[in-house]
């Protein structure tokens, strides 16, 4: 076999050509990660709202909480269910929260944006133990008082901690607290007292989902059942889990659509660069070639050597990708939701399986670059090669 | 005797390898007359090529004056030695140096594009430059459709295509077989009587150097022997 | 023959190397193009909207209505030269559940005098007035779900529960690439007597046309003062501004693709200036034969610039080429028949075309500074000597 240090030193030796065909794979490499760790980003944001033993109930026919609405004295029915579980007052574990959309607007820029903004009741904040107040208090029910998500705080005018904003002509909402949740949707809400947002919406006596804590996840074909029997109810039943994928189903698809479109084009080209340059290592040492075959070195040698030189090249620039995607861990990327038509921020997610498809990515691009080139360089014709 | 067409007084070169000084040529006099048909011998790495890169403007001395058609080379900038090098100087290479994209015709019209002459003027004189060489036939050929010899007979084409006083030629005949090194060099004295050009032509091969009026022994960086035909 | 047509003569000398050089630009270009026209399609909306058409919505939040009232009253505005009025439905079709598409309530009396680029035949707008239950289509809509004129389709409502049976009596035409050719539109009289008396004579949003576009900001403002009084207040904006401000929803990945489409530009550089590269080292030695033979270093300059600027144009015609081809022949069409709502108009700009074609040219100058300022500054004996 070909030492490696021998393509290790070829490498080295043309320091431009080599670095210029890196690059290009460690851009490659960037933007293919990059928009994998995106759309991670939105299945975990939307995915950490969910957990696996909450059901979610809504209006039949409708998409999403925002369509919804159900009769108030339906919440009751729907919790008396023995498969939901019950709190420590012995009370069912479940909430009915009214949903719905405030424009308000966006700081640095001209225009307005739209918010999502949950009416809940404290019993919202402990059923959601994730949740935490980073700043100022809970609201207290009842009160004019909103709690504003993390991701969005600050972000809207009136929506930063002791700011107001107006939900109805003349009805002020101060914002008392700051929550977090572990980067899920909720951050990018407002939670203000359900009554609040009845009355100002019109929305008297309705809510939009009635969530309940099943008494195991198991419990949930049961409940489902029963739930959608009653016709009279007329509901939609989902585990929590499905509904947050369902409605990160639109963005995550454009997302990874745009991202895998644009980093197939990406890889092309990268794949092409890579094979200029093998070509031209290996057009370039074909006397050295001849030499390594007279040596006796087979065919197959030489074709591992090459191949390897390119896996080399290719992963070289793969390695710079994905610690340069490290880099944007974290970042938030806030854009509309295509599933509420509100802001939501996602951050960039990065995963080692994420870095690991990366670097195989790359090692795919250097080896099909290479392939031809290290065939060309097998097949070299000894006698020739060293005439030449 | 006429007056020397090319003229070095005195001359050095030295080499730089790092802070390592390699002294290739030290004092070095010589004169080329006008019209004459120099060869230069001597053993490999002892500056023969640098002697002609000096001459023929493609190299500067480090020491001494060079003096070639009139015109003192050692105070040229490079943009004076280009174009006293499109005028003056036509270069003959071991191994043709022909562009393998371009016809012979189109080889030979190259340094012609260095001039101010139309397209058809340029196009009539490298046909006339390849009859010289009797290569009129070959004229959209492309080098790699022609014989080593044939190459280099574009490539004298291609030398004198701009009438220049002066040719040099590295080892002319130095990829050739006998026969075909023979028609170079035939051709090289017929430029050399009939046209009138002064040749200077770096030579390994003893039977080339016969044919010149005047052989130069070059050994370890000075002319240690001048031998002119009839003159022994 | 000149030193250009040298030039361009040493570009087809190692075809096997600019054929692959120029696919890997073409590729690259091809992403550019694709991307550049995601992002003009994307702002064509706002770019061709009307800015004589005016929305007047409720001023809290889109999902709230405004009394039907209102529309009368913005008739007697000043400025104001006709006026229609909309609910979004939200519908699904259920044998085709999984293809979206906007459906919403009009007026027919009046709907085509503020839209006037919408294009549909005199005798189906009769039909569409004299039916209550009509409905007309988009010819997008219409080809992908197969809905003629004659048709009954029964569509399951999400916002307004229930199954509505309409008749479809025309296909609408666009006049402008703003208008969206998915959308089903049937009458408001329909919707409005299927509702509670309590939920009646509430319209989704006021599109009004005014005189005069310059004056739209300020008809918007007029109206919006007059209902500032009211129980429901509302925020008025031209087509335009609406259109701007959804659009910034998006602005993050808008400008990720962005900063993509450059990345693809450096890309581009990096493969150009690794083949010229390549190119030039190989030709060192004829640089100098043509300084020995008088050629100045400008000329070889010019001589390399001319290589790249040639293969520059190759790519970049065979690049804009089929970046033409596959989005207006292929993708496009393919797009606007599936993501109609996202994307009604998706064709190459032609100043994208011009665009790829110059940085094609551009990025190979820029590519070949390096290498011609290189070259053209050895010497002419270390350029005849230099033979790898
Ligand atoms: N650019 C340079 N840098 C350093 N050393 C040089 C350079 N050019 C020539 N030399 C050295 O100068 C000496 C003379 O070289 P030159 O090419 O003139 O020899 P030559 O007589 O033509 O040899 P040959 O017969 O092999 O062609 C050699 O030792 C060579 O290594
Ligand atoms: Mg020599």
């Amino acid at each position: 076999m070909v030492p490696i240090s021998y393509n290790l030193r070829s490498l080295t030796h043309r320091k431009a050509t080599t670095f210029a065909t890196a690059f290009g794979i460690t851009l490659v490499v960037f933007v293919f990660a990059a928009s994998a760790m995106l759309t991670d980003g939105i299945k975990t944001t939307l995915g950490k709202s969910g957990s696996e033993d909450i059901a979610i109930v809504i209006r039949d026919g409708s998409d999403a909480e925002l369509s919804s609405s159900l009769d108030q004295p339906n919440v009751g029915i729907i919790l008396s269910s023995a498969d939901v579980k019950r709190r420590a007052d012995g009370q069912p574990d479940g909430v009915g929260e009214i949903v719905a959309v405030l424009a308000l607007d966006k700081i640095g820029t001209e225009g307005v944006s739209n918010v999502q903004v949950r009416g809940v009741a404290s019993a919202s904040y402990a059923f959601r133990p994730t949740i935490h107040i980073v700043q100022g208090r809970q609201a207290r029910d009842g009160a004019e008082e909103a709690v504003v998500g993390r991701a969005i705080a600050g972000r809207f005018r009136g929506l930063a901690l002791g700011q107001s904003f107006e939900i109805k002509k003349n009805r002020h909402i101060t914002v008392v607290g700051i929550m977090e949740d572990r980067g899920s949707s909720f951050e990018s809400e407002v939670w203000t007292d359900i009554e609040t947002v009845r009355s100002a919406f019109g929305r008297e006596a309705l809510v939009s989902s009635v969530r309940a804590r099943l008494r195991s996840a198991s419990a949930y074909p049961a409940f489902e059942r029963a739930l959608k029997s009653n016709r009279q109810l007329g509901v939609e039943v989902m585990r929590e889990t499905d509904y947050y994928a369902r409605q990160s189903e639109g963005t995550g698809t454009l997302i990874s659509v745009m991202g895998n479109m644009i980093a197939f084009f990406f890889s092309l080209g990268a794949m092409i660069g890579a094979m200029i340059t093998m070509y031209a290592a290996v057009s370039n040492r074909s006397r050295e070639i001849g030499t390594l075959r007279a040596l006796g070195f087979s065919k197959m040698s030489i074709l591992f050597a090459f191949l390897l030189e390119a896996l080399m090249l290719s992963l070289l620039g793969g390695i710079v990708g994905v610690l340069a995607s490290l880099a944007m861990n974290g970042t938030g990327f806030s854009m509309m939701n295509l599933a509420s038509w509100s802001e939501i921020t996602f951050t960039f997610h990065w995963t080692p399986q994420i870095a690991m498809s990366s670097l195989i990515f790359a090692a795919v691009m250097g080896l099909f670059g290479g392939l031809f080139p290290a065939i060309r360089a097998a097949r070299v014709n000894v006698l020739q090669a060293l005439r030449s | 005797m006429t007056d020397a067409i090319v003229k070095l007084t005195d001359v050095g070169k030295t080499f730089w390898r790092g802070t390592e000084a390699i002294k290739v040529l030290d004092g070095l006099t010589l004169d080329v007359a006008d019209g004459a048909f120099h060869a230069l011998m001597g053993p490999s790495g002892s500056g023969k090529s640098t002697l002609l890169n000096l001459i023929a403007g493609l190299d500067k001395s480090t020491a001494g004056t060079v003096q070639v058609a009139g015109q003192n080379l050692s105070q040229m900038n490079d943009g004076s030695l280009a174009d006293f090098r499109a005028r003056n100087i036509g270069f003959i290479f071991q191994s043709y140096n022909l562009m393998p994209v371009l016809t012979a015709a189109e080889n030979v019209e190259l340094p012609l594009l260095l001039t101010k002459l139309s397209s058809a003027e340029r196009k009539k004189r490298a046909i006339t430059a390849l009859r010289v060489v009797g290569l009129e036939d070959r004229t959209g050929h492309f080098p790699r459709q022609l014989s080593g010899g044939q190459e280099q007979r574009v490539a004298i084409a291609r030398a004198i295509v701009n009438d220049p006083k002066i040719l040099v030629a590295d080892e002319p005949t130095g990829d050739l077989d006998r026969k075909s090194a023979d028609d170079i060099l035939n051709l090289l004295v017929r430029l050399n009587t009939e046209f009138k050009k002064t040749i200077v032509m770096v030579t390994h091969d003893p039977e080339a150097a016969e044919r010149a009026t005047t052989t130069l022994h070059l050994n370890k960086g000075a002319l240690i022997e001048q031998r002119t035909k009839g003159a022994a | 023959m000149n030193l250009v047509s040298l030039a361009a003569r040493n570009v087809l000398r190692n075809k096997f190397r600019t054929t692959l050089t120029v696919l890997g630009v073409a590729v690259a270009l091809l992403a550019f193009i694709l991307l550049r026209t995601v992002l003009s399609a994307w702002n064509a909306a706002a770019d061709y909207a009307a800015k004589d058409r005016i929305a007047t919505r409720h001023k809290v939040t889109f999902i709230m209505t405004v009394p039907k009232r209102y529309v009368d009253t913005i008739r007697q505005v000043p400025g104001v030269s006709a006026v229609s009025y909309f609910n979004w439905f939200g519908a699904k079709y259920e044998r085709m559940p999984n293809e979206f598409f906007g459906s919403m309530a009009c007026d027919p009396r009046t709907m085509f005098d503020v839209y006037d680029d919408v294009r549909i035949s005199e005798a189906e707008k009769q039909a569409f007035i004299a039916d209550r239950q009509g409905a007309i289509v988009g010819d997008v809509l219409a080809r992908k779900m197969n809905w003629h004129a004659g048709d009954t389709v029964t569509l399951k409502g999400t916002i307004f529960p229930g199954n509505w049976t309409f008749h479809i009596v025309g296909v609408y035409t666009a006049a402008s690439r703003a208008v969206d050719r998915s959308t089903f539109f049937f009458q408001w009289d329909y919707l409005n007597e299927s509702l509670p008396p309590g939920r009646r004579d509430q319209v989704g949003w006021i599109m009004s046309r005014v005189d005069n576009a310059t004056q739209a900001a300020a008809v918007s403002q007029r109206i919006d003062r007059i209902f500032d009084i009211q129980d429901v207040q509302t925020l008025s904006m031209s087509e335009r501004a609406l259109n701007v401000s959804f659009l910034a929803g998006f602005s993050a990945i808008l400008q990720a693709l962005n900063v993509i489409s450059v990345v693809i530009l450096l890309i581009l550089l990096l493969v150009l200036g690794n083949t010229i590269a390549m190119g030039v080292r190989e030709r060192t030695n004829e640089y100098g034969v043509l300084r020995a033979l008088g050629f100045m270093p400008k000329h070889v300059r010019l001589f390399i610039y001319g290589e790249a600027i040639t293969l520059g144009a190759i790519a970049g015609t065979l690049g804009a080429g089929i970046g033409f081809a596959f989005v207006n022949f292929a993708f496009g069409p393919w797009l606007e028949e599936n993501m109609g709502a996202m994307f009604p108009y998706f064709r190459v700009p032609a100043e994208v075309l011009i665009a790829a074609f110059v940085f094609a040219v551009l990025l190979g100058i820029l590519a070949a500074i390096i290498p011609a300022t290189r070259a053209a500054r050895l010497t002419v004996t270390d350029a005849l000597r230099r033979i790898d």
